[in-house]
């Protein structure tokens, strides 16, 4: 019991430290130029390009998917960059040769991100509503919540993953930049992933998002939670086994890490 | 002035080389426009498209990556420097900053323009996309105007990103807003009134409308009026642009306080 608390404990000061440390938009003008100005001009284009390209009617399909996606700026360019900063300032030599538990300090560089990403998307879709006139009337809302915080996770657990080559990549947001903008075009969230060759829908369904998606427009057209829950279970499926390779990869990294003394070379 | 050439062109030759081995360089003319071109061609190729609409996509990946690069190469031209530790020797230099900034936003514009192979190509290769109705000679004067327009922009945000620091993460924010705007990837009619209202004092919203309607024969064709209107507007950006290289040598010579900003 005692040392389940001290873990906590470790959780609770590594999500705290990383997120005052770490947060480079954590400020009144980053936080609008990134979580506000980001989000809401990615919509509008998205959504705006949809209108062109097949009508009004149609602007729910691609402001949802756009909406979700944005838990990919938290999950992919949040979780990426906690790790990547630890190297540019100079810090990840310390964290690594702390004897605190990996697996809890690894996964605690996820969490404000979930956070960051489930409150991106409320804004983004918040506005996008009211931009667009958006009609939710049918929809589930308490199952797009889930839907939303359900992908925060994923995305967090994706991030992971290529958060962990930044122990050894000197511009790993290089990476977060293509996953991103990637996952627009292989998760389904501007056209159906049935419309990409048949090699790359096996590479969208064993990303996060693709099914999330879907799951969180089944959602936004009223569907129950039994309709979506074999979308959703997949959702999370896949977002574990990212995590769970991100956590064997850091460790792997690490070990090279430490041994290259590859921690200081930036 | 054979040595302000000289000095421009030496800016220009460093840049050019700096960029060649940048990450940041190949992912800004070729990862990112491609990624985009392949999203816009998708959208725009759904079964019953017109035509017309995959030139936007074959175009648009273009537009998209020759405006990051000239925003945010051309216009970090001053950023790089402090953060490279040499701004002090530029300022040491008798050659006016406003000199070697030139030939640092013409090494990007070079390498913006690069961003129309891989795009072009995806689209060619990959959705059969062509110009149905190409004005070859309007096509390339609408290009130089778009050029002449963005080196303007890149000319102005670079002393603005060096002395306000935010200004950069609030343009970096608001980057698919200016695609938006201008209209790279569909035309600015399909957007409500009051956004066209903004578009409408951004140069290169002009000389965009020019080069799709150098592409396409439908719609109207003013494209005297769009090159003049995308050239007075430089004009004004770049009358706004002497005040601040001003503002910046203050900051630099006589308070000293620009590296610091």
């Amino acid at each position: 019991m005692r040392r389940l608390a001290a873990e906590v404990g470790v959780f609770g000061r590594s999500t705290y430290l990383q997120y005052v440390a770490l947060f480079q938009w954590a400020s009144i003008r980053g936080y609008i130029a990134y979580k506000v100005l980001l989000p809401v001009t990615q919509i509008l284009f998205f959504v705006e390009l949809g209108v062109y390209a097949s009508g009004r009617q149609n602007a729910l399909y691609f402001a949802l998917g756009n909406a979700m996606q944005l838990t990919a700026n938290a999950g992919i360019f949040g979780v990426i960059a906690t790790v990547a900063n630890e190297r540019q300032y100079g810090t990840l030599p310390i964290l690594l040769a702390s004897p605190a538990n990996r697996a809890v300090t690894f996964l605690s560089r996820a969490f404000v991100n979930v956070i960051d990403g489930i409150l991106t998307v409320a804004v983004g879709l918040g506005i996008a509503v009211v931009l667009f006139g958006l009609d939710l009337h049918h929809a589930n809302f308490p199952l797009l919540a889930f839907c939303v915080v359900l992908i925060s996770l994923t995305t967090a657990g994706l991030g992971l993953m290529f958060g962990s080559i930044g122990l050894v990549m000197r511009d790993a947001i290089i990476i977060a930049n293509v996953v991103y903008y990637v996952l627009l075009i292989v998760c389904g969230i501007n056209f159906p992933v049935s419309r990409l060759p048949g090699v790359i829908q096996l590479v969208s369904y064993s990303l996060p998002l693709t099914r999330g998606v879907q799951a969180a427009r089944d959602a936004a057209a009223g569907a129950s939670f039994g309709h979506v829950a074999g979308l959703m279970a997949g959702e999370l499926l896949v977002g574990a086994l990212w995590a769970l390779g991100g956590y064997l990869l850091f460790r792997l990294l690490e070990s090279w890490a430490r041994r290259g003394g590859l921690q200081e070379a930036y | 002035m054979r040595s302000l050439v000289r000095a421009a062109s030496s800016a220009f030759s460093v840049s050019v080389r700096l960029r060649v081995i940048s990450p940041w360089a190949y992912l800004n003319w070729f990862v990112f426009p491609l990624l985009f071109a392949a999203v816009g061609l998708y959208v725009l190729s759904r079964p019953g498209a017109s035509g017309s609409h995959l030139v936007y996509g074959l175009l648009g990946g273009g537009l998209i990556g020759y405006w990051s690069v000239a925003y945010i190469d051309g216009g970090n031209g001053i950023q790089d420097e402090r953060w490279n530790g040499t701004l002090e020797q530029i300022f040491g230099t008798p050659t006016p900053l406003f000199v070697i900034v030139l030939g640092k936003v013409c090494g990007g514009l070079l390498f913006g323009l690069l961003a129309f192979i891989p795009t072009a190509a995806l689209a060619y290769f990959g959705f059969n996309a062509v110009f149905p109705n190409l004005d070859a000679w309007r096509f390339v004067i609408s290009l130089g105007v778009l050029t002449l327009t963005f080196f303007c922009i890149a000319l102005t945000l670079t002393p603005l990103f060096a002395l306000w620091r935010w200004a950069f993460s609030m343009i970096n924010g608001f980057e698919l807003g200016v695609y938006v705007l201008c209209g790279f990837m569909f035309p600015i009619a399909v957007l409500t009134p009051w956004l066209q209202g903004f578009a409408a004092v951004l140069a290169p919203t002009w000389a965009v409308k020019a080069l799709y309607a150098s592409t396409l024969a439908e719609g109207p064709h003013d494209f005297v009026a769009w090159w003049l209107l995308a050239g007075a507007l430089s004009l004004a950006y770049m009358v706004a642009a002497y005040f601040l290289y001003m503002l910046v040598e203050r900051e630099a010579r006589v308070s000293g306080q620009l590296a610091l900003a």
